[in-house]
């Protein structure tokens, strides 16, 4: 990918600006054309289709599976069950981001069904119909047992304590003002509008798998595990993905399903998840129940905090929701337990979805900071100022960047809080009533082990290659900025390479870190190879600055020339025609903070304040986010364009999360009954109101050199609290169970 | 069937029950069309039937055989983009861009019938297309951009 390629006459402006310039994304003349190739768009020659047959039981036992009519379809090659095809293995304990899958039993290990819709079969035809067809002709008998999908959770175990200082229970009893509430977040799902796919090839004991991944390196291990076959000979390639949020991180059943049809058939085949499917058996943001208890002083300072929580998980994985994430750190309070179980159901396993942790523990526990303002009549953000730690209570480090009360403060300003009037239902604008309410949020700031190479050719371009992904952030782009800043080579002649496993190991694009990981790796290997470079240009037999020391020489605008002379130099692809050389390469390396030094010393997050506006009309109970601002501290912002994006697109989930999205199951069959985008409802344009963003750009260099951190969840974070803070203020009605509900509201 | 895609006629051995979303990228590997529901929910695979934003994954392609079909391969070129192309780029109107060639052709349709358009109007027409990513507010901008550059050309 290269923003030379495909001649792009709005391009970049004239002179680039490259850090913190609004560069439009590299990779846009290919995504406004339809020439960005996803996974579900590979076809290769002799592939065939493959569907997966789901279960329509919750839970029981297979007792058989009867595909004579199906095998006897048009087009229809084979019908592969338990019976019929060579087993999967499990894999070993994840290592690092290594061997990480959610859904631990393989397809088809047994016979037991454990959630609606889980895989027992697959047809494998000439077209997709023709395997559609095939796929529903198979006949499953089940011994079906009760199953549970019910609301209502209730812990497995007993709940094991996270983070405890003081004496929360105690400090509670005695304290002045309290707020005691439970906080519901329901099932979420993903809901990516690209499909997860697989296109699988095997040739000689190899496969290629075409893959919605945002982690391929994981894949890679997770397949060559599951499949038994040797990890070099699993390639996985995603170069483009149609965003995943946290849903395509780790691999999916039907992915070693399609590798595995594809080696017995002895041909590529693709299989493309239903959207039915994706309520099913790719992950899913679980149902929590938290349970806040805040204690506080007649003047607003906390004495005691308690967050003991439960999210849903599936009967076979412990798939943990830290809502507790945040909890510790927030806020100063000398008393407070933080404390979690697991409640199972028969569900499908539940997954990170943008946010995981922070997003629903925040909405809890900014939900229960609102509700306690209100009970000591104060202010939301003074309550937040008198509450403002000086370091990390929970650990006590120091925070190596934290700006929360400037985001609220000129959120504020922006926002226009100080003409708030703080009575319910009091302000009002055509008739409508409007509501205002405020949210702090945090996302923690982290980098990854990262490994990239840079390579300057004669023609004077650069090719950075690293096995990360681009979910639609913008990596790409990032990527070449970082070249760019670090070689002086102009950004359009610089050329990414990324989505294959073939590229040294880069960073999973999950946890806002891709950034920050791979800016010291790709920076690294760009200096490597200018200095490469500059060793060329003065020694060997013809040097371009014989008798020249590389320390003396430095590469400007594509030429090498001396230090402090004003003239032109030599153009760097002769520098390398003269060492006959056909590139100067480098590589570099980034070292992960989890674990790592600056981890011990410091405590990494980011911070931002959220405002939203709501208009209530009290008549038709419509309710509609009519206005919002964010201000984010995420560390400096290299590309502020899609940054900006990122944050206005989480701002609009966010909208969906508090008042349209909770995959719902029927309570008789287990399914998940709402498995579409027509009853399962995400924002759509219409629902997007006007979006301010902010970025206070304060490097951390504490993470990186260029004090980047990331910005891709952070958005999501206290937006739905802010929402339902506003909702407050305008109806009266404190909606704790999201998503807000017209039934809610008819009592207002 | 013959089928007029993108101003070129073709004839395509597809079935009267298959749709113009599976003859376009099946049959015809125009991949820029996406199918993300299969069911007229999502708007990722709109195409433009005689300058109509169409659903093609509800549309039977044996009904089209009369009609001009445009895909987003057909909007522009690579080394000449038409004006929403371009001002989707420069107002960066997509994140992973998945849904982005269903939300040109909404948009192209929306123009065509409406080339002075409110933001109101283009938060409506576009209201069938989601994007997950949610960059709303950044299309509703390039829309409009897109609209004043098609007015100010001849």
């Amino acid at each position: 990918m290269s923003a030379a390629r495909g001649s792009n006459p709005v391009g970049a402006p004239e002179t680039p600006k490259v850090l913190g310039g609004k560069l439009p994304r590299i990779d846009g003349p290919l995504k406004v054309t339809g020439r960005a190739v996803y996974t579900s768009d590979i076809a290769l020659p002799g592939m065939l289709f493959a569907i997966p047959v789901r279960s329509t039981i919750a839970r029981g036992r297979i007792v058989s599976i009867d595909a004579n009519a199906a095998r006897k379809l048009p087009g229809v090659k084979a019908v592969y069950h338990r019976g019929n095809i060579k087993a999967f293995f499990r894999t070993a304990p994840p290592k690092g981001f290594s061997g990480l899958i959610d859904e631990k039993r393989p397809p088809f290990e047994d016979d037991e069904v454990r959630y609606y819709g889980q895989y027992v079969a697959v047809a494998v035809a000439q077209t997709m119909e023709q395997a559609k067809a095939a796929a529903d002709a198979v006949r499953v008998q089940y011994a079906a047992a009760a199953h549970n999908v019910g609301k209502q959770l209730g812990a497995d175990k007993p709940m094991k304590v996270e983070s405890e200082r003081g004496d929360a229970d105690k400090a509670f009893a005695s304290a002045p003002v309290k707020v005691d509430q439970v906080y519901i977040t329901p099932t979420e799902v993903h809901n990516p509008i690209e499909l997860h796919a697989t296109v699988a090839s095997w040739e000689k004991g190899h496969v290629t798998l075409y893959e919605t991944s945002q982690a391929i390196l994981n894949h890679q291990d997770v397949l060559h595990q599951m499949l038994g076959v040797p990890v070099e000979n699993v390639r996985v390639i995603t170069h483009f993905l149609g965003s995943g949020f946290g849903g395509k991180l780790w691999p999916w059943t039907h992915s070693i399903l399609a590798a595995g049809v594809a080696r017995e058939v002895g041909a590529p085949v693709k299989l493309v998840v239903s959207r039915q499917s994706m309520f099913e058996a790719v992950g899913h943001r679980p149902r929590t129940q938290q349970h806040f208890r805040l204690g506080a002083t007649p003047e607003g300072k906390l004495v005691s905090l308690s967050h003991e929580y439960l999210n849903q998980t599936s009967e076979l994985d412990d798939y943990k929701e830290d809502c507790g994430e945040a909890t510790p750190f927030m806020y100063s309070v000398p008393n407070l337990r933080v404390a979690s179980a697991l409640s199972r159901g028969n569900i499908g396993t539940p997954t990170a979805m943008r946010g995981p942790g922070a997003v629903p523990g925040l909405f809890a526990m900014e939900s229960a900071m609102d509700e306690l303002a209100i009970a000591l009549k104060m202010d939301p953000i003074e309550l937040r100022k008198r509450n403002e730690p000086t370091q990390d209570e929970s650990n006590k480090l120091p925070f190596s960047s934290r700006h929360l009360l400037e985001c609220m403060q000129v959120g504020a300003e922006k926002f226009g809080w100080a003409q708030r009037d703080p009575a319910v239902g009091a302000m009002k604008r055509d008739g409508l009533t409007i509501g205002w309410g405020v949210a702090a949020c945090s996302w923690g700031a982290m980098r990854s082990d990262a490994q990239a190479s840079v390579e300057i050719t004669r023609e004077g371009t650069a090719i950075v290659k690293t096995a990360t992904q681009d979910v639609g952030t913008g990596t790409y782009t990032v990527l070449a900025i970082i070249v760019a800043e670090a070689t002086g080579i102009a950004i359009d002649r610089v050329d990414v390479q990324l989505g294959d496993t073939r590229l040294p190991m880069g960073p999973i694009s999950g946890g806002s870190w891709v950034t920050a990981s791979v800016i010291p790796a790709v920076s690294n290997a760009a200096r490597d190879a200018v200095k490469a470079l500059l060793g060329m240009a003065t020694s060997g037999p013809n040097p371009a600055f014989k008798g020249a020391k590389p320390e003396d020489l430095q590469l400007v605008d594509g030429r090498v020339k001396r230090k402090g002379e004003a003239s032109s130099g030599v153009a760097l692809g002769d520098v390398l025609a003269r060492a006959n050389v056909r590139s100067a390469i480098g590589h570099g390396k980034s070292a992960t903070t989890m674990g790592g030094a600056e981890s011990r010393k410091y405590s990494l997050h980011s911070y931002g304040a959220q405002f939203a506006e709501v208009t209530w009309h009290p008549q038709t109970a419509r309710l509609r986010v009519s206005r919002f601002t964010s201000v984010i501290d995420a560390g400096r912002m290299l590309n502020p364009k899609p940054a900006r994006n990122q944050i206005e697109g989480a701002v609009v989930m966010g909208i969906g999360m508090a008042l349209l999205e909770e995959s719902r199951y029927d309570q008789r069959y287990g399914a998940p009954i709402n498995s579409n985008l027509a009853d399962y409802m995400v924002s759509t344009n219409a629902d997007a109101p006007p979006i301010d963003v902010t970025f206070l750009d304060y490097p951390d260099l504490v993470l990186n050199e260029m004090g980047a951190r990331g910005v891709g969840e952070i958005g999501l974070a206290g937006t739905a609290a802010a929402i339902t803070a506003a909702v407050y203020h305008a109806t009266g009605v404190r909606v704790r169970e999201l998503p807000v509900r017209i039934e809610d509201l008819l009592g207002a | 069937m013959r089928l007029t895609i993108n101003g070129v006629p073709r004839d395509v051995p597809a079935g009267d029950h298959e749709t113009l979303l599976a003859v376009i990228r099946e049959r015809l590997q125009l991949t820029g069309t996406k199918e993300g529901c299969a069911r007229g929910e999502c708007g990722a695979c709109t195409v433009l039937i005689d300058g109509r934003a169409a659903y093609s994954c509800l549309t039977l392609a044996a009904g089209c055989a009369d009609s001009a079909v445009t895909t987003i391969e057909g909007l522009g070129r690579a080394d000449a983009l038409h004006p929403l192309q371009q001002a989707f780029i420069e107002q960066d109107a997509l994140q992973c861009g998945f849904c982005t060639p269903g939300q040109l052709l909404a948009a192209a349709a929306l123009i065509a019938r409406t080339p002075r358009p409110s933001e109101d109007d283009v938060r409506v027409a576009l209201s069938g297309n989601l994007c997950r990513c949610g960059t709303y507010p950044k299309l509703v901008r390039a829309v409009m951009q897109a609209a004043e550059m098609m007015r100010a050309e001849p």
